[in-house]
């Protein structure tokens, strides 16, 4: 049993309270995604599931046993490192091996776990090899050879793949999922990248300031948000939000408009923001136009084009097609499908359902 | 002016560059280079600083090489360097690495270290020197009387002198060795530390099979520098053995003092620059087996 539990988890720095009672429950072979801005705690979080940070209150559990006071090597865990943190003046299979040092194998014990290591990474040719002869995406695969060797309960990756490339991370980040279908102990992975998070992810831990926003699988988190900074967070572009007051049963807009409320009852005169995703909102046909306003900027993707159109003194950003679209400076009508859309309490932020 | 517009911009560029360059070059030249070379062409002649300069040979080398000083004197250097560097390294790292780790008055600390270093080396000599006389006036002898131990004669014996000279010269060279391993120390990442953390090896190891790999250009380039140091030490020696300089019998004498004797006292300018010229050829030999085996192995 390696599943590993947060229990009202608080971290403190003298007088700044940096995580509020946080609770996650992980079960065994999950990947769990951390995803937030800078200084949302998601690093600290997973710092002190590592042993690297002491718990201020509450109770960390990794396989059923409380780990508060235990030292990292006895929590049974792995960490990769956003620098990888792989020593220079090693070979690969002794950056590999440094991870076997405190084991109780034999030599050709840990030998042969190197070896096999080696192999699933595809690096058995490297393990002569220097850190400094090694592209970014094979270092990052011997710091990740040097956490499998010890076959953890539990995996931490702390942003691993903001040092790659653009091309790069999006192959480790395949690289990775397919490891963890492979091997399937529990990973802990920290990014602030939302596409990692939703494309790794079996479920997302979304943070801010020290609060959880939001759990949920990539599915729940983009499209039932719990409140708008989840609604924003995920996705990109982000999700439009229109301010409006309800009015008869629809939203009334904020500077002119109004868009039916079907998918929710919510009491007369309520502030609420509209929520529409780019993607759901796209050029009208015959009869059921909701927005009007002008294009201002048209960004070609290839496949579709993004339309940043001025309406009512704010911007909003609508999905045109990939062929012919409007140009900036254009006149153009926009429809959404009421039912993709979601409602938020204006003050709080909260999703209403 | 139409010459310089003519130019390429890399051409003008190296104009520029040789057009700065061109004024440490001739400062380097005449002060530097001209003198070290005219040294090297006086070792082979013989002149008392009035007379003319007459052409020797090789005599000052044979009589260098013959002189029984000579050799006390060459086996004295390496002691400095062989006793010195060793030493002053192991308690500079020793020092330094947990320094690091002390957040209590750390810039106080680090300044105390660094003092003697800032300290006149003249100063500080006639300071031990006084430290290490007999009772009732030495410091350390009146300290080990009043625990029942008998005097040692610190300056005055042949055995004792040389490491009595060689301890103030460790400890001024200190402060500026712990400065600099520090700073090695800070270069390490903090998640090398972190990763060996959580990999659960002991303390041991991680200083063993991380941190002093990690320093090792840190540790090149104050082995290198402290040799040349202790190669060239004199003003310690020359000021706790004013009476006697290099004494007692020869046995404190390094071959910076016993150049100076030769050149200024015995006014023997030739038999001086060929001591002169031997000195440099052993920084040169030491510091470059150094580099060779010190570097990447």
């Amino acid at each position: 049993m390696s599943d590993l539990a947060l229990r009202n988890l608080v971290k403190s720095y003298d007088k700044t309270q940096v995580l509020h009672s946080i609770n996650l429950d992980v079960a065994d072979g999950e990947f769990v995604v951390f995803v937030g801005p800078s200084g949302c705690g998601k690093s600290t979080t997973l710092r002190m599931i590592a042993g690297l940070e002491e718990v201020t209150s509450g109770e960390i559990e990794i396989g059923g046993r409380v780990v508060n006071n235990l030292e990292p090597k006895e929590r049974d865990i792995a960490m990769v490192f956003q620098n990888y943190a792989i020593y220079p003046h090693m070979t690969v299979r002794k950056n590999i091996g440094f991870g076997l040092r405190s084991s109780k194998l034999s030599k050709p014990e840990k030998e042969a776990r190197i070896d096999e290591v080696a192999g699933i990474l595809g690096m058995t040719d490297l393990l002569a090899r220097k850190p400094a002869q090694l592209s970014g995406g094979q270092r990052q695969r011997v710091a990740i050879g040097r956490a499998m060797v010890r076959d953890p309960a539990v995996f931490l990756f702390d942003e691993p793949l903001s040092n790659l490339d653009a091309q790069l991370r999006t192959q480790m980040r395949l690289e990775i999922k397919k490891l963890h279908r492979r091997v399937g102990n529990t990973i802990i992975f920290v990014t602030h990248d939302q596409v990692e998070a939703m494309t790794m992810a079996d479920r997302i831990v979304i943070m801010k300031d020290g609060h959880i926003q939001q759990v949920g699988t990539p599915d729940e988190v983009y499209h039932k948000p719990a409140n708008t900074f989840v609604a924003q967070f995920i996705g990109a572009p982000s999700m439009n939000l229109l301010e409006g007051t309800v009015e008869d049963g629809a939203v009334s807009l904020t500077g002119g408009g109004s868009v039916p409320l079907t998918q929710v009852k919510v009491a007369e005169g309520r502030a609420v923001k509209l929520g529409v995703r780019p993607e759901d909102l796209h050029l009208a046909t015959e009869g059921d136009t909701l927005f009007e306003g002008e294009v201002s900027v048209a960004e070609p993707l290839g496949a579709e084009t993004l339309l940043y159109v001025t309406l009512a003194g704010r911007e909003i950003i609508a999905t045109g097609p990939g062929r012919n679209p409007p140009k900036a400076g254009d006149h153009v009508r926009l429809s959404a499908d009421p039912a993709q859309m979601h409602v938020f309490d204006a003050e709080t932020g909260a999703v209403i359902a | 002016m139409s010459f310089y517009r003519a130019l390429s911009i890399r051409q003008k560029r190296t104009l520029w560059a040789w057009g700065f360059l061109a004024v440490p070059i001739i400062f380097y030249v005449v002060i530097r280079f001209y003198p070290t070379g005219n040294a090297m062409v006086l070792s082979f002649q013989s002149w008392n600083l009035l007379g003319d300069r007459e052409w020797a040979g090789l005599a000052n080398y044979r009589v260098l090489f013959s002189d029984p000083v000579f050799w006390q004197v060459f086996w004295n250097t390496f002691k400095y360097l062989l006793i010195g560097t060793p030493i002053s390294l192991v308690i500079s790292f020793f020092i330094a690495y947990h320094l690091d780790k002390v957040r209590f008055a750390h810039g106080f600390l680090r300044a105390l270290y660094f003092l003697p270093f800032m300290t006149s080396a003249v100063a500080m000599a006639w300071v031990w020197r006084w430290f290490y006389q007999g009772v009732p006036i030495g410091l350390f002898n009146n300290m080990l009387a009043s625990v029942g131990i008998g005097q040692v004669e610190f300056l005055n014996s042949t055995t004792n002198a040389l490491p009595s000279i060689l301890a103030p010269a460790v400890w001024a060279g200190l402060g500026f060795q712990v400065i600099i391993f520090m700073a090695g120390l800070r270069a390490i990442p903090r998640s090398y530390y972190e990763a060996a953390e959580i990999d659960g090896v002991s303390k041991w190891t991680v200083l063993w099979e991380i941190t002093i790999p990690l320093l090792r250009p840190t540790i090149v380039f104050i082995v290198v520098f402290s040799s040349i140091g202790f190669l060239r030490i004199f003003d310690h020696v020359f000021n706790m053995t004013t009476n006697n300089p290099g004494g007692p019998l020869n046995s404190t004498k390094p071959l910076v003092l016993m150049i100076y004797e030769t050149a200024f006292r015995s006014f023997d300018m030739g038999y001086a620059a060929a001591q002169t010229v031997v000195l440099f050829l052993i920084l040169l030999v030491v510091s470059l087996i150094q580099l060779r085996i010190l570097r990447d192995s």
